[in-house]
């Protein structure tokens, strides 16, 4: 297994070509170095994509760029991600208990896992846009297309994810987040996220509803259900609990971890929990 | 093999390293400095934590070969010239182990803590060994430890 260290974009494209799906860029390492003894065997080279300059968390043209490489503390830290429209970011991290994992895991290894991890869920709320770089260029797309299914993405052989976009948030967003887990060490059994924009009467004007970690899709999933009845009322308590238990259109996979039927009532809980959160913003 | 240099403890390791070996396995077999322990070696269990450039991290779960560049601390790097660090003191005073396969890990997790907030709540102390288990179950007393070398730290 060859180790490449790269420093320019366009040397990273050329190893992940020349070594076709053997190739894997590698950030945080806590995902690969976790399923090394599955992976060793498929992997030819192990492309370091940390030197690349794609740690950085700034606001460009009314546009969040997150550089893949930036790490889950960091976005806990930043200014950006830690207060105002983007605090979801920090209150997502808040639920990942181990501080040794967010100094290393990066939101590009979160994003490209397309499994039972808590960033795209948040990702999928705020209608993120995922920046994918490759010979050719770049090309983007939306959170909701990248995920194909279960550890499975819209990456192609030779491309790898160099950025996370976010449009701004329309005015009065607000954004909540939460969690199920067994223990800090557990990888998420549900989470939620959700991004509510307020008129100045209290109107909902628009409404996300986006289920993680749980869903039989394998990947987040938004519930529509949940988010029609959001959408042009004044949210109340009454209002939180009808969208919550309209939230069972998101359907929830069975498995050792917990049940479907378990699962669906932690999705219930979590998107009142979560919009109580967005709500008490204010 | 890829010949690198790890900067540890403020000292000059080189060192020639496969792809696939961890920068815990280096550290120990390679480097000797055994302080540091590996067990679940999944980032489950905590036990493998060292400095990186002054922040947490499992050693287990980091790529030796892309660890050059950084100033690593292990437990071996914490104490002072003649005295023990005031962690260690304390978790011997307060009994904060009691197999101590989990007391370097902890400790390493609890000096990152305390010099970024010298003065932590007991729920901050808990929230920064998160990551760490104990399986003899002393984790009253590893609360207890880091909280009175917070205290002496501050004095
Ligand atoms: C004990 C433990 C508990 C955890 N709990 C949680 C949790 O509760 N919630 C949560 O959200 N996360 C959790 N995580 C983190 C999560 O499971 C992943 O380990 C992490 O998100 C991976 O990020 P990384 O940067 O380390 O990825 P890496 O290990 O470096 O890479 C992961 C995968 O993504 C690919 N990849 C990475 N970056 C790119 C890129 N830019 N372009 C293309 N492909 C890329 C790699 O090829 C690899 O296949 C936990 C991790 C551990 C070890």
């Amino acid at each position: 297994m060859e180790y490449y260290s790269p420093t320019e974009l366009n040397e990273a494209y050329a190893l992940l070509s020349k070594y076709g799906d053997a190739a894997i860029p590698v950030a945080g390492n806590t995902f690969f170095m976790g399923h090394r003894e599955e992976l060793f065997d498929e992997v030819e080279a192990v492309v370091n994509i940390k030197k690349l300059g794609l740690s950085y968390i700034k606001i460009e043209d009314d546009t969040l760029k997150i550089g893949a490489t930036t790490t889950l503390n960091e976005l806990f830290n930043h200014e950006i991600t830690s207060s105002g429209d983007y605090k979801i970011f920090a209150e997502t991290v808040n639920e990942l208990n181990i501080n040794e994992v967010r100094n290393m895991a990066t939101i590009g290894g979160e994003v490209c896992i397309a499994g039972e991890v808590d960033m795209p869920t948040t990702l999928l709320a705020y209608d993120a846009n995922i920046i994918i770089g490759g010979s050719n260029g770049t090309r983007s797309v939306s959170m909701q297309d990248f995920h194909l299914g279960y550890l499975n993405t819209a990456l192609e052989t030779g491309e790898m994810v160099v950025e996370v976009q976010l449009p701004k948030p329309i005015e009065n967003a607000r954004g909540g987040f939460s969690k199920f887990e067994r223990t800090a060490a557990d990888l998420p059994i549900v989470n939620v996220a959700v991004r509510l924009a307020l008129e100045n009467d209290g109107t909902c004007k628009e409404a996300r509803v986006s289920v993680g970690a749980a869903t039989l899709a394998g990947v987040p999933k938004r519930s529509i259900a949940a988010e029609e009845i959001l959408v042009n009322q004044k949210i109340d308590e009454a209002l939180i609990e009808k969208a919550a238990v309209a939230s069972n259109d998101v359907e929830c996979i069975n498995d050792f971890r917990a049940s479907s039927e378990l699962r669906a009532l932690w999705v219930k809980c979590g998107v009142e929990d979560a919009l109580k959160k967005a709500i008490a913003q204010g | 093999m890829n010949s690198i240099n790890l900067k540890i403890n403020g000292e000059d390791c080189p060192v020639d390293v496969k792809t696939h070996w961890s920068l815990a396995y280096v550290i120990r077999e390679k480097i000797g400095l055994t302080g540091t322990k590996t067990g679940c070696e999944m980032g489950t269990c905590g036990s493998c934590t060292i400095l990186m450039d002054g922040k947490p991290v499992f050693s287990c779960l980091r790529m030796a070969v892309d660890a050059e560049g950084h100033e690593w601390t292990t437990i071996e790097g914490i104490e002072g010239d003649d005295e023990l660090h005031p962690l260690q003191q304390t978790f011997i005073d307060d009994h904060g182990m009691q197999c101590g396969y989990c007391t370097p890990g902890m400790i390493i997790a609890a000096k990152a803590l305390l010099e970024e907030n010298p003065e932590p709540t007991e729920s901050e102390v808990r929230k920064a060994i998160a990551g760490h288990l104990c399986r003899c179950g002393t984790y009253v007393r590893i609360v207890k430890s880091i909280m009175n070398a917070a205290e002496i730290a501050r004095s």
